[in-house]
């Protein structure tokens, strides 16, 4: 049991290790993505909400004022990047859909813990160089963060990843039928644009809506890790974004494993 | 000798979409298809045993590759019953999976961002093999295809042949007890071919594993294979080995005609493909 648990540990840190090297061997694909993007998407959300402010003439919405729906913005998109997976659920719906996936299929390894393993590797690695946008602006503009709760936002970001690949999961295992289905990870991404609080925080939406909403595991994304880090939520938010993670987590991963075990059953080994 | 590979009545029908040309037909398709169902295999009875090389001979559909996915656990079958190293390969467990090894000529199956002494190392580890060991093989492997020069450069800068190698390389790396080759010398010059023919000759010799090889290479199936199978829209054939074979076609043939295995191969091809 030890031993094969130290295997297993063994050859997922291959498998993360796998998606820095890949990662960096394309230099200019690597800085548009740990720091370009960030700085653009930060700079937009920045704009988008002194633009609010200066239209509405107010200094507060919601009993918020102006700098934290700024520090909001700067760590709404730091975090929002994180927990988006397009990249890697696109490769493994392209695994399954040219066929590629047969060099993983006959291997002593799982497709989930492949691509997942990758996924954290990857999200480590451009988080740490990721960040240094929001720390910087933070700074510039003293906003207000409360840097003593960062690890345990990232702990709950990370833990939200589990959920985020297990999604990606059901979805690349419906190409197993349907072939093309990158339109799902589009579909999905907009959706969770608005659902994880990226696009505003999610207490800004009418009830019942907002209820609803902040219960789903989705909010995990960004609403609670950014309000809990910027003073807008306390911890007890953060325990029950863990709870409905974890409830999040078993319930897409029983469909996951469903639609897998049949989807190979009827996978034709394309291509080859 | 043991039998490692032994199939009873293994039978895969592939259900696939009609489209009729043209544009209203894409139209209809939208919410109306129409499927047809293909035998890819039926029935498909054989028992191979340990240490020989087999060679699996048909024409392009006739079934090959369905059976080499079926016994190596990529494709699951319609029906009937299959063991492989006495498990049943479309379970996929672990202690199968790190026994057999699969080559895809028209498919890679090394990473194709990294080099292949990058892949070489995620393998040793998926297989969990011991790196010093595994790269001291992959030394040997290198050495024996002569491609140790090229073990560094990122895949997808290498040539056809050149990456053919490694793919060998990677599949044999944890010396996998069975092995399915499907067309391993597909698009390469004949110096390519030839190299990694008598490489494969010379691994088996030493290393003794049960072999399945397709080929459109003639050469290939006569030069390695102890024993033959000849496939044909979806059944088996023939099995035996390869001299037996000539001399079965040419008691067959006019008292006046003798010929080799490339051209009663050619001739059983050319049959099958006017009958379909």
């Amino acid at each position: 049991m030890k031993k094969s648990f130290v295997v297993f540990w063994r050859r997922n840190l291959a498998f993360a290790k796998l998606a820095i090297v890949s990662n960096l061997e394309y230099r200019l694909n690597y800085f548009v993505d740990a720091l370009l993007q960030p700085t653009l998407t930060t700079g937009i959300e920045m704009l988008l909400w002194f633009a609010v402010f200066a239209g509405a003439g107010t200094s507060e919405i919601a009993g918020f004022g102006r700098e934290y729906y700024l520090a909001y913005a700067m760590w709404a998109a730091f975090f929002a990047r994180i927990c988006t997976s397009w990249m890697y659920e696109t490769r493994m719906i392209q695994e399954i859909d040219s066929g590629s996936i047969n060099s993983l299929l006959v291997r002593p390894m799982s497709f989930y813990e492949y691509y997942f393993s990758q996924l954290m590797g990857y999200k480590f690695v451009t988080t740490i160089v990721s960040m240094m946008v929001p720390l910087i602006a933070i700074n510039f503009f003293d906003l207000p963060t409360k840097f003593e709760r960062l690890p345990l936002a990232f702990a709950l970001e990370f833990y939200y990843l589990i959920l985020v690949h297990s999604i990606s999961f059901v979805i690349a295992s419906s190409a197993f039928y349907l072939n093309k289905v990158y339109a799902l990870t589009g579909a999905k991404n907009l959706a969770l644009w608005l659902f994880t609080g990226e696009l505003f925080p999610l207490d800004l939406m009418p009830e019942p809506f907002k209820s609803a909403v902040i219960a789903l595991p989705f909010s995990a994304g960004v609403y609670v890790p950014v309000g809990y880090l910027t003073g807008r939520l306390e911890i007890s938010s953060v325990w029950q974004a863990f709870g409905s993670i974890t409830i999040g987590i078993v319930l897409v991963n029983a469909l996951g494993i469903w639609m897998w075990k049949k989807g190979v059953n009827v996978y034709s080994g394309t291509g080859a | 000798m043991a039998i490692v590979i032994e199939t009873k009545d293994l039978t895969r029908v592939y259900k696939t979409y009609q489209k009729p040309e043209g544009f209203i037909n894409s139209l209809r398709g939208f919410v109306n298809r129409k499927y047809v169902s293909k035998v890819a295999l039926e029935k498909t009875t054989l028992q191979i045993e340990s240490g020989q090389i087999v060679g699996l001979v048909g024409a392009n559909g006739a079934g090959k590759t369905t059976l080499l996915k079926i016994l190596s656990g990529l494709v699951t079958p319609t029906s009937g019953e299959a063991r492989v190293l006495g498990f049943t390969p479309w379970e996929r467990k672990n202690d199968f999976l790190r026994q057999i090894s699969i080559l895809l000529g028209q498919k890679n199956q090394l990473w194709w961002d990294i080099s292949p002494a990058d892949s070489y190392a995620l393998l040793a580890r998926i297989y969990d093999l011991d790196p010093a060991q595994a790269r001291k093989r992959v030394e040997y492997l290198s050495e024996m295809l002569q491609c140790s020069h090229v073990l560094h450069t990122q895949l997808r800068r290498l040539s056809l042949g050149e990456r053919m190698k490694m793919e060998i390389i990677g599949a044999l790396l944890h010396e996998p007890k069975v092995l399915f080759l499907d067309e391993p010398t597909i698009g390469l010059d004949i110096v390519a071919q030839e190299t990694i023919r008598e490489f494969l000759d010379q691994y088996v010799k030493e290393k003794g594993p049960t072999v399945i090889l397709t080929s459109h290479y003639m050469d290939d199936i006569a030069k390695l294979a102890d024993k033959l199978l000849l496939i044909s829209k979806g059944h088996i054939v023939y099995q035996g080995t390869v001299p037996e074979f000539v001399t079965k076609s040419n008691t067959e043939m006019a008292e006046d005609e003798e010929v080799d295995f490339e051209e009663v191969i050619r001739r059983f091809l050319e049959t099958e493909s006017r009958v379909r």
